[in-house]
């Protein structure tokens, strides 16, 4: 293969991945404090709107992440209330916030700029910022340190969560909340509270997920314009087994499809786009299906907590 | 179970009040969290700088204001009134079944399929064919996800949720591939024969029978669910797994049973749409149906007998949106707000009474 092509596929890849990993990284805080994180999908809508009005109202792409991390981390606190606080069932909860989000993006755009029409706003997108020296290294240089900043905080954050989860006590009683919330209730955690910070510090990854999209990769928002990563970000959790490092092979497997998917006419591929697209969803479902009960779900997930 | 409690003995006054009570808690609920839903987008509404009471006058009057508008409302109400009662049946059975998504797009895939195929046959035996194999594409669909769900242990939501997407990616490779019309421009199947097309129910009008299939689902399942062994065995394995198990239910075929109902209500649904109101298959006909159709069943306290006006609410509100966003300015996407806000203070309702369903 053309070293150019396959330096181009590759670059998709990781282009692609980006914001799947951001979201799942948050993912993996909630889902491992016991909380299902169905509700990515509109945290990231959410952050990828605030982060073009952030940056359009006040003239500087730091307030717009800033935004973005914050809209994302109040609609992860909707999520949060209801499932913490009045126990309602995870899942149903996270779709009910998203199509909230789905609903509240569409219609604050028309109302606040366009005058009850569709407005454009027009942002310049994050520059790459390529590492001195390294970014000259041929083929990996571009790929690894010619990136935008978005980029590396995604990749260089699954050093530091693998070590909150597994190396600290704060991310031990995070885990334990998830595993089983009456014994860490027992040792003096409050799983109430653990929940609910980490289902919001996911939620502001997640807001920077959907801040990639808008600001590093298209520079405008559009109704909608997560289109599925948020589920696609719970399937590569899923898939990554609720391991930082994990998640992050099966953010860049699922870049890799949909890149493939987007080039199957250039690689004069024998199956249609669709069956690529269908398959981080199967490699889901597969090790789901193949793990089956051994799948290491945190143990605790999806059930509320009431004391006593 | 209320249930059980509003058949207990109410002889003494306060245990009859006390019933009343309970019976009036889901329409209560219901009624309170679209009022609180609705105040909180009344605000939105004047962020945009238009006034909530002419607003909402244009909702009202959009959806029941002629008999054109009301039609339209009863089609939309269609889908979401067979969904929601497969849902509703779901998790009565602690099923949640989250996959009505990718069900319908199933179920419209097939019914397009035989509709397609079968064009030199008689209309009066491809119709029900059509419809019978959306019924059973949706059930099929759904019955796979179960299978999933038993044998694997894996939890349904994720498995339904996965499923949609795999669904709709196959509804899409279809229509681009053998199923769809050559230049179109728009991934869609060819228009299917006229005599194909699901007779509609008053002639002249838009309006078609599937409204009447979907009622009658819905009364159907109402009697099943209350009236009968199958219903009981749903509901106790919902209560109760112990109790079930105790009692000799099989939770795996309880579980299956549930699922292969409402996937072949949601294909229903799907055959619906694409037969009586596209005439051909569509991308992205099914978005976001399944998806309300979970709020629907849960403002309808998972009573396929209120799950009824519930699905009415939904269908008028998206026709009357449509003429308010025409007539006053402010984007019908407000729908989506309402609807969001409306689950969630349903869903938070419901956790505080303790996870009981009715």
């Amino acid at each position: 293969m053309d070293p150019a092509v396959l330096a181009d596929f590759l670059a998709a890849s990781v282009r692609i991945a980006t914001p799947l990993l951001l979201a799942a990284l948050g993912g993996i805080l909630s889902e491992r404090a016991g909380t299902f994180a169905v509700g990515l999908e509109g945290q990231m809508l959410v952050g990828a709107f605030c982060g073009v009005i952030g940056t359009h109202f006040m003239a500087s792409v730091g307030m717009g992440l800033a935004a973005s991390a914050t809209g994302g981390m109040l609609l992860a606190l909707v999520v949060a209330i209801a499932t913490v606080k009045f126990h309602t069932e995870h899942m149903v909860s996270g779709l009910a916030v998203n199509i909230l989000a789905l609903g509240l993006t569409s219609f604050m755009l028309r109302a606040m700029v366009g005058g009850g029409q569709a407005p454009v706003i027009r942002v310049a997108t994050l520059e790459a910022s390529p590492v001195p020296y390294l970014s000259d290294l041929p083929l990996v240089g571009t790929l690894l340190f010619r990136q935008p900043p978005l980029t590396y905080l995604a990749f260089l954050m699954i050093v530091p969560m693998a070590l909150f989860l597994f190396r600290t006590r704060a991310g031990l009683t995070l885990r334990a909340v998830g595993e089983n919330p009456h014994a860490a209730f027992a040792a003096g955690a409050n799983p109430a509270r653990v929940r609910l910070v980490a289902i919001v510090a996911g939620g502001g990854f997640a807001g920077l997920a959907g801040a990639v999209l808008s600001l590093q990769q298209v520079g405008t928002f559009t109704d909608g314009m997560t289109s599925g990563r948020g589920y696609l970000a719970l399937a590569a959790i899923i898939v990554g087994r609720w391991m930082p490092a994990g998640t992050m092979v099966a953010c860049l497997v699922f870049g890799a499809a949909e890149a493939l998917s987007l080039r199957v006419q250039a690689f004069n591929l024998p199956i249609s786009s669709y069956v690529i697209q269908m398959l981080p969803y199967l490699a889901a479902l597969t090790v789901l299906a193949g793990l089956g009960r051994s799948a290491r779900l945190p143990a605790a997930i999806g059930q509320p907590f009431r004391p006593g | 179970m209320s249930a059980a409690a509003a058949e207990s003995p109410a002889g003494a006054a306060p245990g009859r009040l006390l019933g009343a009570a309970r019976r009036a808690r889901p329409l209560l609920r219901a009624l309170a969290s679209i009022a609180l839903a609705f105040l909180l987008t009344a605000m939105l509404i004047m962020i945009a700088g238009k006034n909530p009471f002419t607003a909402y006058y244009h909702l009202v009057a959009g959806a029941f204001g002629s008999w054109d508008r009301i039609i339209v409302g009863l089609n939309k109400t269609t889908p979401y009134l067979l969904c929601a009662t497969g849902i509703a049946l779901c998790f009565r059975g602690n099923v949640i079944n989250i996959g009505a998504e990718g069900q319908i797009a199933i179920g419209g895939l097939a019914a397009s399929a035989v509709a397609l195929a079968a064009g030199g046959w008689p209309a009066w035996m491809v119709l029900p064919l059509a419809i019978a194999a959306g019924a059973l594409g949706g059930a099929s669909w759904a019955g796979v996800s179960a299978a999933i769900r038993i044998t694997r242990g894996v939890h349904e939501v994720l498995v339904t949720l996965l499923m949609n997407f795999i669904a709709l990616l196959l509804v899409a490779e279809a229509l681009h591939g053998k199923l769809g019309e050559e230049g179109a421009g728009f991934p869609q199947s060819p228009m299917f024969d006229q005599a194909v097309w699901l007779p509609k129910l008053v002639s002249g009008t838009d309006l078609h029978s599937g409204i009447l299939l979907a009622v009658l689902a819905a009364l159907a399942a109402n009697f099943l669910l209350w009236r009968t062994t199958l219903g009981f065995r749903w509901r106790l394995v919902g209560a109760s797994l112990p109790a079930a198990r105790y009692a000799g239910v099989s939770p795996g075929r309880t579980v299956f049973g549930l699922m292969a109902a409402a996937g072949a209500l949601a294909g229903l649904a799907g055959a619906i749409e694409c037969l009586g109101v596209h005439y051909r298959l569509i991308e992205g006909f099914s978005a976001g149906f399944g998806f309300n159709a979970v709020a629907i069943a849960l403002m309808g306290a998972l009573n396929p007998l209120y799950v009824l006006p519930s699905a009415l609410f939904f269908g008028f509100l998206e026709t009357g949106a449509l003429a308010m966003q025409r007539q006053v300015g402010v984007p019908s996407s407000l729908v989506l707000v309402i609807q969001g806000l409306t689950m969630v203070f349903v869903l938070c309702a419901i956790g505080r009474s303790g996870g009981e369903k009715v």
